[in-house]
């Protein structure tokens, strides 16, 4: 098949990233700051751009509403185990792919164009773009993975950089705890992935001589490979897979599944894994909403995305996206009532709303994938006004030097931009028509009704309050009212570089609700309708109008109503405001039981009999060179005596084997 | 007397032991002497054993040829070049240290 | 008949005489007393040689071993001045195991070759003249000749000829300091490697 240039050429998209952070990271960081961040920036762009042609073309190729086919117009063997089991590279190009490719380009690009303001005059500001770099490269590189290895690779690529980028402030012990926080906790969840993959793969390459000739290879393409999606995903595979029983009634699919989910819930911050995305607001803003937005979190919706077949395919393992996600939709929605830092509240509005996304996919199924849609849509457009909030957030506590909420108040008339867009970015997460928000979030309660999901959808119907309650919370507190704070009083708008970003994505966040996502982004041959559905839309829309109301009750004016109802809740408050106590039990959990059960005794195992016996045979020999060094006596009537003493031997051994 | 006398005629076990009882001396001689000039002597009494061994050796096992004899002259001449080597350095050490006690030669130990 | 008994009579006399040498060699305790046994050893050997039908060895015997080496040790002896000297004697525990060493070698050669048929072949004349036999066979170029050897036996003598005057060269006055002394024995051999405390160790005692 011909294809257009673009799509010929679209590991030029990763690739671009990755040559930046080789060539800013090595030679023009050191020599120029200002530049390295231009150099940086501007590839960003060139790579959104692409992405942008390259989506064109593609539904130039495959009209909306009809069926789209995976295309991968670049591979290479990279990995070769033996005959039948290579691993390649490639760049896999599908719808989904192309929104995650299209987001994290604008999102990126965005977010460096804002940090060249923001981070303005910083140490480290060469070092900050290219790990910013290396993060987009990282989130591409595993977006455009068409094998489960390499997007296994980037994923740990991405931990790496998120890593870095947590802890870029690395003299404060905070931000190097957070980063390590955030590192163990996804590296821990991605055990589970590796596991799965290992799973997978073993399975996928058993399965592979009997499976695999039933599927048709591209022509021009590598030969289909066991790690790849498409085998992974195919029905054939996965009727073959499903089949294998392995314990307490779930199948080995359900079991790989699972354990892949972990990684996927691990870096999509899922209950209880949760516990990292809010200490990794200890960055710098900007990368907040990268994270947030664009990268790493979204890894985790997008892995389960990628393998949404077999995903269909084990009932159990959907069923656990689908609660999971449900309950930590509800979870980080209630703890973000009560949050006080401005970035806090909006991280655990990213766990609600992650929450969302998973859910979504869960409700779904391969005949019904209106969720599978719907999550897409909710990411493509969550993207948007979580990096505007993120960014007016950096902008604002740029402003004032504090994240305390309650430090602020009366920003509105001082930064007239920022709160413009802000606003956008509340409506839109709350769901307001028009802006992008109402859309997608109708799309995933349409997809739990339809379901059957009924639980989950008052769930949501009810986080979708709690949301607009939430985000009018801090927005009326921030920008509203009076200066409660010297640092509020002398704010000013930020500059232009930091405005035009915020002003981008609030126009993005207004209007992305109405792109036809569904003839866009479907499952197979099934196209969903665009339409909106007033049975769903009606009640959430009442629902978030019902939150904001709520909200302005209680924050648009200063007034003592909030503190009495906290104090009406008292018990129960403190502990939502504690989050649960979640961070206290997984210390608890570490440091009591870990600590002493487990990492003591092995400590104590460790220094004694290991380093014993390491310590023993260094000992003995040393014992024994020291010892034998005597017998260099230097005396050569000595040495006479034992080469006389050993003939003796010699010969009386000769004798005894002749004799 | 001489009857029997005759009738013994060493053999060549008889010359064996006489060498080997010879090179046990020296043996002996080079594990026990303090002087280095006595270890010299003993391993020329070892040598000299070694040589008529080899002179043995030929006139019982083979008359016909002189190779153990040829190689007893090699011996001779390879202890003569001992010898001088031996005594120069035994010299010259004396002339260092003023002692050829061989227990106090230990140079070489560290 | 009377030959063989003479013959006889010889080997044992000889030998025992060679014994009791050899152990005064190795025993007494004056070192020129110790020469005199061993130049008595390598005489017994050269009348052995002759006993063995090897008259030019017992000649070479004499020449070199008697007239060259045991006065090159009178002399080293004398230069040494250990004439008056009584060596010392080591610790009886030394003797002991270094007789047992010896004797232990004895035997287990012994009780090696105890198994071997050592007779001689029976019917194989002796050469009639002995000398030019071996002179023939040292100037024998052939495969069974040994002119190389020889020669490389005469190369080693020279160089040992050359070394030993290279050793024993006084070249520095016995009053320098250790390290400027220029024989090799000094520098080259035992010099440089040892420590301080060493030095001081090879300091003697008088």
């Amino acid at each position: 098949m011909e294809h257009g240039f673009v799509i010929a050429h679209a590991w030029l998209i990763p690739a671009l990233p990755l040559v930046s952070f080789a060539l800013v990271g090595l030679f023009i960081r050191p020599l120029s700051a200002r530049w390295a961040g231009i150099v940086a920036t501007s590839s960003i762009g060139l790579a959104a751009a692409l992405a942008y042609t390259l989506a064109w073309e593609y539904w130039t190729l495959f009209p909306a509403g009809q069926h789209a086919e995976s295309l991968v117009p670049w591979s290479m063997e990279w990995l070769r185990y033996k005959e039948g089991l290579v691993v390649n590279i490639g760049v896999l190009v599908d719808p989904i792919s192309i929104v995650l490719m299209v987001v994290v380009t604008t999102v990126s690009g965005l977010v460096h164009l804002y940090s060249i303001g923001y981070m303005h005059g910083e140490t480290g500001y060469g070092r900050y773009f290219t790990y910013l770099n290396l993060f987009t490269f990282s989130m591409l590189g595993l977006v455009v993975a068409p094998n489960i290895v390499q997007m296994y690779v980037c994923w740990e690529l991405v931990g790496v950089s998120s890593f870095l980028l947590i802890g870029f402030y690395y003299d404060r012990p905070s931000a190097v705890a957070a980063s390590k926080k955030a590192f163990i906790v996804t590296r821990f969840a991605d055990l589970g992935f590796m596991v799965g993959v290992l799973v997978l793969g073993y399975w996928g390459y058993g399965l592979f001589e009997t499976v695999a000739p039933a599927l048709a290879t591209e022509p021009g393409a590598l030969p289909l490979q066991p790690f790849d999606f498409r085998y992974l995903n195919s029905p054939e595979f996965l009727a073959a897979f499903g089949s294998i029983p392995a314990f307490f009634g779930l199948s080995l699919l359900s079991v790989a599944m699972l354990l892949v989910y972990t990684g996927a819930a691990g870096k999509s911050a899922m209950f209880p894994l949760h516990i990292w995305l809010p200490d990794a607001m200890e960055g710098p803003t900007p990368v907040s909403a990268l994270i947030h937005a664009a990268t790493m979190v979204v890894a985790g919706v997008y892995l389960t995305a990628r393998l949404f077949p077999a995903f269909a395919a084990s009932e159990d393992a959907l069923l656990a996206v689908a609660y999971i996600g449900g309950f930590t939709s509800l979870f980080a929605a209630v703890i973000a009532l009560t949050q006080d830092d401005i970035k806090r509240v909006l991280a655990f509005s990213t766990l609600s709303q992650l929450g969302y996304m998973m859910m979504a996919l869960g409700v779904s199924q391969m005949a019904e994938s209106l969720g599978y849609t719907a999550s897409m849509f909710h990411l493509f457009t969550h993207a948007f006004f979580k990096a505007l909030l993120f960014l007016g957030a950096g902008a604002v506590i740029h402003a004032v030097h504090t994240n305390d909420i309650w430090q602020m108040g009366g920003l509105a008339r001082k930064m007239p931009i920022t709160h413009l867009t802000f606003l956008v970015a509340t409506l839109a997460i709350s769901g307001i028509w028009p802006f992008a928000g109402f859309f997608s979030k109708d799309e995933i309660l349409a997809a739990a009704l339809h379901g059957h999901f009924t639980v989950l959808f008052y769930v949501a119907l009810f986080v979708a309050g709690l949301t607009a309650f939430y985000m009018f919370r801090i927005y009326f507190v921030t920008f509203w009212g009076a200066h409660r704070a010297h640092g509020a009083e002398h704010a000013h708008e930020a500059p232009l570089v930091m405005t035009l970003p915020l002003m981008i994505l609030g126009v993005l966040s207004a209007v992305a609700g109405f792109v036809p996502f569904g003839q866009y982004v479907h499952m197979g041959e099934h196209v969903e309708h665009g339409g909106i559905d007033f049975a769903v839309a009606l009640p959430a829309t009442l629902a978030a109008l019902a939150g904001i109301g709520l909200s302005a009750f209680f924050y648009a004016t200063a007034s003592e109503r909030a503190a009495k109802a906290a104090r009406f809740f008292g018990r129960a408050y403190r502990v939502v405001k504690q989050k649960f106590y979640v961070d206290e039990l997984y210390l608890f959990v570490t440091k009591q039981i870990i600590f002493h059960l487990i990492a003591r005794p092995i400590a104590w195992f460790d220094r004694h009999v290991v380093d014993g016996g390491v310590n023993l045979s260094g000992w003995s020999i040393r014992t024994l060179g020291s010892e034998s060094s005597r017998l260099q006596t230097g005396q050569v009537q000595t040495y006479g005596l034992w080469f006389a003493g050993g003939s003796v031997v010699l010969l009386f051994l000769i004798w005894a084997v002749h004799v | 007397m001489t009857t029997f006398l005759a009738a013994q005629t060493p053999g060549l076990t008889h010359w064996i032991v006489l060498s080997g009882v010879l090179f046990a001396i020296g043996v002996y001689g080079l594990l026990t002497r303090r002087n280095a000039i006595g270890v010299l002597m003993s391993i020329e009494l070892m040598l000299n054993s070694a040589a008529l061994n080899f002179v043995v050796f030929n006139h019982f096992r083979a008359p016909a040829g002189v190779d153990g004899q040829i190689m007893a002259i090699f011996v001779i001449a390879v202890a003569a070049a001992e010898a001088v080597i031996a005594m120069a350095i035994f010299v010259a050490i004396y002339r260092r240290r003023g002692t050829l006690d061989v227990t106090s030669m230990d140079a070489l130990k560290d | 008949m009377i030959q063989a008994a003479v013959y006889t009579l010889l080997f044992y006399l000889f030998g025992g005489a060679t014994i009791a040498l050899a152990l005064v060699t190795v025993l007494n305790r004056r070192m020129l007393r110790a020469v005199m046994g061993l130049m008595g050893v390598l005489a017994m050997s050269a009348c052995f040689y002759i006993m063995l039908s090897a008259e030019f060895l017992a000649g070479v015997q004499i020449l070199v071993y008697v007239g060259g080496i045991v006065v090159l040790m009178v002399f080293a002896i004398m230069l040494t001045q250990t004439v008056d000297v009584l060596v010392e004697v080591p610790h009886w525990s030394r003797r002991a195991l270094a007789g047992a060493a010896a004797l232990a070698l004895l035997l287990a050669v012994a009780g090696l070759g105890a198994g071997v048929p050592l007779e001689a072949p029976a019917g194989a004349g002796i050469p009639e003249d002995n000398t030019v036999a071996i002179g023939k066979a040292l100037m024998d170029y052939g495969p069974r000749g040994y002119v190389l050897p020889f020669e490389i036996i005469s190369l080693l003598l020279l160089a040992a000829a050359i070394g030993g005057i290279v050793v024993a060269r006084k070249t520095a006055p016995e009053d320098q300091p250790l390290t400027s002394g220029g024989d090799l024995a000094d520098e080259g051999l035992l010099q440089t490697a040892h420590t301080q405390r060493d030095e001081e160790a090879w300091v003697p005692e008088s």
